[in-house]
């Protein structure tokens, strides 16, 4: 037997077992240290002082109201977005103007606004000190430092993600099933809810998922205009921030851990849907 | 006779959906951010640099946009490998690294925040560590760094992702049978084909740091001149109702960004010319 035959062979096109190892291991390695290890540490403190402890933490008034208000701020916000997502898909993948790249550019623009710098908008434009703000205040309507601001907060960082979904999804499909509808005599509604709801009905889940996700966890954008009112204002991780600023580790942790939760099970229908339905998904292609 | 600014169309619903999205986008975005550059108007461009001619504002935004960048270039290389290894190889717990990836996208940034701290702080399980190696992470620009690191960490990946999906692997042979190295190919054939996306995820990554809030005030200790980011300031402002200060470090945050947004959309017009799109 030659030499030769007891070097492996390897195709040209692949890197080397020991090159293969050091990614493999620096790609666990990096994970663990950013993604793993933060989403241990949040079980782990919740759970320092026990079971007993961390359920006594979440049945706390304080912590029953902000993750009421939570749940209404995404049940409000979600759905909002979500429509305006249909809408403006529609818009832009059903009919030509010009202006439709900057359009498209506008719907993105929260992506590259700060939150904090978001929220100081909102304050700027509804707080008591201008205008507009003044007059609503005056009225009784006071949108800062109440629900509708942390609700127009939440819309503004979650502002894109459906639409984005839905737009080259809709390009995909073009318009012709729906014209086909159209020339047998369906009505508006009736095409949007036979034709193209159909099509597009995973890539809306996917989009509203990840909507109802940043919803439920936007801090910056939130902090800046909710006002901090325990019991009133407070949302879920702005009563983290303020157990954590207490001390109050185990409750601001089990607080967290709740959310953690939620991460997880919103990355888990992810990629059930990217699973199954990738040919429906805008996410699975090329950007 | 120029375009007509709409095309007649036989497709139904064009004012419902067209009113629906211009309201919505108008309240939402386009009048608080209008909002926030007419105080800055009214301000005036001198009150406005004067605010943000400070040692302390300096050294914030210094800061800010600083870290953010070491950030994205670490999630730029760190992406790309990790696109490639989830692509190419295939070894137990592949699918569960996969998800992994988009936690950053789905757990709430304060979660983020407490987490990273108690584990980097100098008591906790990786900050002790680096107690006992001499370093300290959490409470200094490090954990800045970390926390920006976190937030931006899916960007690269996801873009970079579906093009390796892509390569063909004909490419590759073909380069190795003219002679050259895995690691020439790797260099001028593929590299080359992920730079455009890359650079994409690089873009969002670094938009996504410089205004992230969350994540980094629990971990950065907020020392003045030295863990202060920009964000935090205008927070410290509007706590103390100063509304101009706080719109005028506004106006500068967000001049800064769309000037390098557009920098690096400029960059990558550039790349796609030389190498062509992929």
């Amino acid at each position: 037997m030659s030499d030769a035959r007891l070097i492996p062979f390897r195709p040209a096109t692949e890197e080397t077992p020991t090159t293969r190892l050091v990614l493999i291991g620096l790609a666990i390695g990096g994970l663990g240290l950013l993604v793993f290890g933060p989403l241990l540490i949040v079980f782990a403190e919740a759970l320092a002082q026990g079971w007993g402890a961390a359920i006594a933490a979440l049945s706390n008034p304080d912590a029953a109201s902000a993750m009421r208000l939570t749940l209404i701020i995404a049940a409000i916000a979600v759905p909002l977005n979500a429509a305006f997502g249909i809408a403006a898909a529609w818009f832009i993948t059903k009919f030509d103007f010009r202006g439709k790249a900057f359009l498209i550019t506008l719907i993105d623009l929260p992506f590259s606004v700060s939150p904090v710098v978001a929220g100081l908008c909102i304050i700027l434009m509804f707080g008591s000190n201008s205008l507009l703000g003044g007059w609503l205040v005056a009225s009784g309507y006071p949108i800062v430092f109440a629900l509708p601001g942390i609700i127009l907060a939440t819309m503004f960082v979650t502002f894109p993600f459906v639409a984005r979904e839905l737009i080259p999804v809709m390009i995909e499909q073009g318009r012709a099933e729906e014209e086909a509808a159209l020339t047998l005599g369906a009505s508006g509604w009736r095409v949007f809810a036979t034709v193209t709801l159909p099509n597009i009905r995973w890539a809306l889940l996917y989009g509203v998922l990840l909507s109802n996700a940043r919803a439920m966890g936007e801090f910056g954008a939130v902090a800046v205009v909710s006002g901090k009112i325990r019991g009133q204002t407070a949302t879920m991780p702005i009563t983290i921030e303020m157990l954590y600023n207490e001390y109050l580790s185990v409750a601001a942790f089990s607080l967290a851990a709740v959310l953690t939760l939620l991460a997880l099970l919103t990355l888990l229908l992810k990629t059930a849907l990217e699973l199954r339905h990738a040919d429906q998904l805008a996410a699975a292609r090329r950007p | 006779m120029g375009k007509p600014l709409i095309h007649r169309s036989p497709m139904p619903g064009l004012g419902l959906s067209m009113g629906v999205t211009l309201t919505m986008l108008s309240l939402v975005v386009l009048l608080p951010i209008g909002a926030l550059l007419w105080k800055g108007a009214s301000f005036g461009v001198g009150n406005i640099w004067d605010t943000i001619n400070r040692e302390r504002v300096w050294a914030a935004l210094f800061l800010s946009f600083r870290l953010s960048l070491f950030a994205a270039l670490f999630n730029l290389v760190f992406g790309v490998m990790l696109a490639w290894v989830l692509v190419r190889y295939r070894f137990p717990g592949r699918r569960i690294l996969d998800a992994a990836v988009d936690l950053p996208f789905a757990l709430p940034t304060a979660v983020a925040g407490i987490a990273l701290t108690a584990l980097y702080a100098p008591n906790g399980a990786f900050g002790s560590i680096a107690k006992e190696l001499g370093a300290k992470i959490a409470y200094t620009q490090w954990g800045i760094f970390i926390a920006l690191i976190f937030v931006g960490l899916p960007f690269v990946t996801r873009t970079v992702q579906p093009v390796v999906e892509e390569i063909e692997r004909e490419v590759e042979e073909a380069s190795a049978t003219l002679g050259a190295s895995r690691g020439h190919t790797i260099r001028w054939v593929i590299l080359p084909m992920l730079a455009p996306a890359a650079l994409t995820g690089f873009a969002l990554s670094l938009a996504r740091a410089v205004g992230e809030y969350g994540s980094v005030i629990f971990i950065a200790g907020n020392i003045p001149l030295k863990t202060e980011i920009a964000p935090l300031l205008i927070v410290i402002q509007l706590e103390e109702f100063n509304y101009d200060a706080a719109a005028a470090i506004g106006i500068a945050m967000l001049l800064i960004s769309f000037a390098m947004l557009l920098v690096i959309n400029l960059i990558q017009v550039f790349s796609r010319r030389r190498i062509g799109y992929v």
